[in-house]
């Protein structure tokens, strides 16, 4: 259950791309397995998936916003200054830390609501609207934090990015499972769900069969805020450090992890899974480069070129199946 | 008197804003209404019209550009190794515009014959974009000392606003590419109604492509001048400017839906970010300030110029 309105050309498509990601999975575990004898141990695959869960749990707001509407450019924005917000109260105010959390997390709504209202009640389509509030919200963060790092968060705050769940299980990889199960829940289980498919398929007939378009799409970009502010959260109690540009980097992978993950950029159709899956390939190719010591001026270049090829992958195969279905009927 | 308000109420909104402005900072230092000034805000300002040209003609065909930054910055790279390599500045030009069209063929090729959404191309483009800035320079600016190339540039005896002509020259272009030749009358017709135009048998796979190669191509001049004006090429420079070119647009009232504007309208959005962002310095905003209120201030004013212009639409 991915579209709304599925169809078995559609579905088959979906087998296919989906088999087309395994594929890459498995490539790229090779290649890794080639170009590192540290890659397969147990050590670097846990780093693989708790590095992966940060990008997930903003890949799951990103993959909500882009079926229902369109991208959430403002992501990694919104991701850094609630990272910040939440580390300048937890040190240098010394507020209990889920009170903290709550803050950034209320920030990361509101800031979501700025995207909603300028989206559903101004007109100002997302690219636009979004990729513009990301420089202001940008700018917020650096006269917060000028040049300065904060580093050395609590324990009990850490405990949130490196702690383990029964001593066994890492912290960031809980949270993401949370929020995964969550969203795929209210995608395909909820009305709420619903309404953001026929939203993202079409927002005309979805509006005149009584769904409140302008509140799916708040809702939509209310989600995506949220949980970018918490992977900012959890990012800075892993890595313990916090800086004005932290959620730079991470706008284009997230945006490559939804699009590797099969969702459609024309909205209306897209999974949660897909997203998780695209979140590993994408954190396995940084693991990679990582490892083969790629200079750090080609990385967005390399997550740039991604982006472009899987989705020009998935317009040629889909524009086959659709020349095949033709040619049978 | 009737003739006087009727001429008043074409006055779009912007232009009072700016006018505003400019009596605020005014009264805040005597120095700012000032010929010396005005020339200095010519300097500042001149590229960024060139670039929010390429990205009206983008925006009014209906699509997007986030790479025009990226663009710019990588044809200001190349061009400064040019200059350094001993081109003639002619050459150094034409290498400049060439990388531009060459960045424009490529966001043609993937959103006109390929169909992409825009922004997923443009994005993904400026990532790759800014990586080959960033490796040819190793990071850092590259400068640049040959006299005849810096002129295109200059403040001439520190009066003459050399960058402030040859970004003009470049707009003169366009606005004649927009008003007198095919690829200006598609680039509407394509906005209007691709399909209808389409129907009436123009190839609008390639008129797109066009457009596209045309934003390139100024992008890329743009940042040719830029590097004359600045004396170094930053592998960064574009970082965010993309965005102002398009929030000028919209605010010289071109719309991103029905194919309408004009490439002269953007001057005045080019005015307002240009004023705000020299006046902040005028009433002493402290730096760290500034880029939050410069993002903060054109995000509220895209928010009511889209806002008003629907409601005079009527959608």
């Amino acid at each position: 259950m991915s579209s709304y309105f599925g169809s078995r050309s559609e579905s088959r498509t979906e087998i296919l791309s989906a088999l087309g990601r395994f594929g890459a999975l498995v490539v790229l575990i090779i290649v890794g397995s080639i170009v590192s004898e540290v890659f397969l141990s147990s050590r670097n695959i846990s780093n693989i998936i708790t590095n992966a869960s940060v990008m997930i749990i903003m890949g799951v707001g990103q993959t909500i916003a882009i079926i229902t509407n369109g991208p959430d450019l403002s992501a990694g924005s919104i991701m850094t200054i609630c990272a910040v917000v939440a580390a300048i109260l937890v040190k240098t105010v010394g507020i209990f830390f889920p009170v903290a959390i709550l803050i950034a997390l209320a920030l990361g709504i509101f800031l979501g609501f700025i995207n909603g209202y300028m989206i559903a009640k101004v007109g100002i389509p997302s690219f636009i609207s979004t990729y513009g509030l990301q420089w202001a919200v940008f700018g917020f963060a650096y006269v917060i934090l000028r040049g300065y790092v904060i580093y050395d968060f609590p324990a009990n705050f850490r405990f949130i990015g490196n702690g383990y769940l029964f001593s066994v299980i890492p912290m960031p990889i809980v949270i993401m499972v949370i929020v995964v199960i969550t969203g795929i829940f209210l995608l395909n289980k909820t009305t709420v769900g619903r309404c953001l498919f026929a939203v993202g398929s079409n927002s005309v007939s979805a509006n005149m069969s009584g769904v409140d378009t302008s509140k799916t799409v708040f809702q939509a970009f209310i989600i995506s805020g949220a949980l970018s502010a918490l992977a900012g959260v959890v990012l800075i109690a892993r890595i313990n450090a916090v800086q004005a540009d932290i959620g730079r980097n991470y706008l284009l992978p997230v945006i490559a992890t939804v699009f590797m993950g099969g969702t459609s950029p024309t909205g209306g159709q897209g999974t949660i899974i897909g997203t998780v899956i695209g979140a590993i390939i994408i954190t396995i190719v940084q693991n990679i480069m990582n490892l083969l010591a790629v200079p750090s001026v080609w990385r967005d270049a390399i997550i740039g070129l991604l982006i472009i090829v899987t989705v020009l992958v998935d317009i040629i195969v889909k524009k086959r199946i659709s020349n095949i279905k033709i040619a049978t009927v | 008197m009737r003739s006087v308000t009727r001429l008043l109420k074409k006055v779009p909104p912007v232009l009072w804003v700016v006018l505003a402005m400019v009596v605020v900072f005014s009264c805040f230092s005597k120095n700012y209404f000032t010929i010396r000034n005005l020339v200095v805000l010519l300097q500042q300002g001149s590229v960024l019209l060139v670039i929010s040209a390429a990205a009206t003609f983008v925006i009014i065909s209906g699509g997007l550009d986030l790479s025009l930054g990226a663009i710019m910055t990588l044809s200001g790279v190349i061009a400064a190794l040019a200059v350094n390599a001993g081109l003639p500045v002619p050459l150094v030009f034409l290498a400049g515009a060439l990388t531009g069209s060459l960045c424009g063929a490529l966001n043609g090729t993937l959103i006109a014959v390929a169909d992409m959404k825009p922004f997923i191309a443009t994005l993904g483009v400026q990532g790759v974009l800014y990586g080959f800035s960033l490796a040819l320079t190793n990071k850092e600016g590259i400068h640049v000392s040959n006299e005849t190339f810096i002129f295109f540039g200059d403040l001439v005896n520190r009066f003459i606003p050399m960058a402030a002509i040859s970004c003009a020259i470049i707009f003169i272009a366009a606005i004649f590419v927009q008003n007198h030749t095919l690829l200006g009358r598609y680039t509407f017709a394509i906005g209007g109604n691709a399909e209808g135009a389409k129907l009436s048998g123009v190839n609008t796979t390639f008129w797109k492509w066009l457009v596209y190669v045309f934003a390139g191509f100024l992008a890329g001049l743009g940042g040719v001048v830029l590097v004359a004006r600045l004396e170094v090429a930053d592998p960064i420079v574009g970082t965010q400017w993309e965005f102002e070119a398009i929030a000028a647009t919209i605010l010289g009232g071109t719309s991103m839906r029905i194919g309408k504007g004009d490439v002269q309208g953007t001057i005045i959005g080019v005015m307002l970010i240009t004023i705000v962002r020299s006046g902040l310095n005028v009433i002493r905003v402290p730096s760290v300030w500034q880029p939050a209120i410069i993002g903060t201030t054109i995000i509220i004013s895209i928010v009511f110029q889209v806002w008003i212009s629907s409601k005079k639409e009527g959608v």
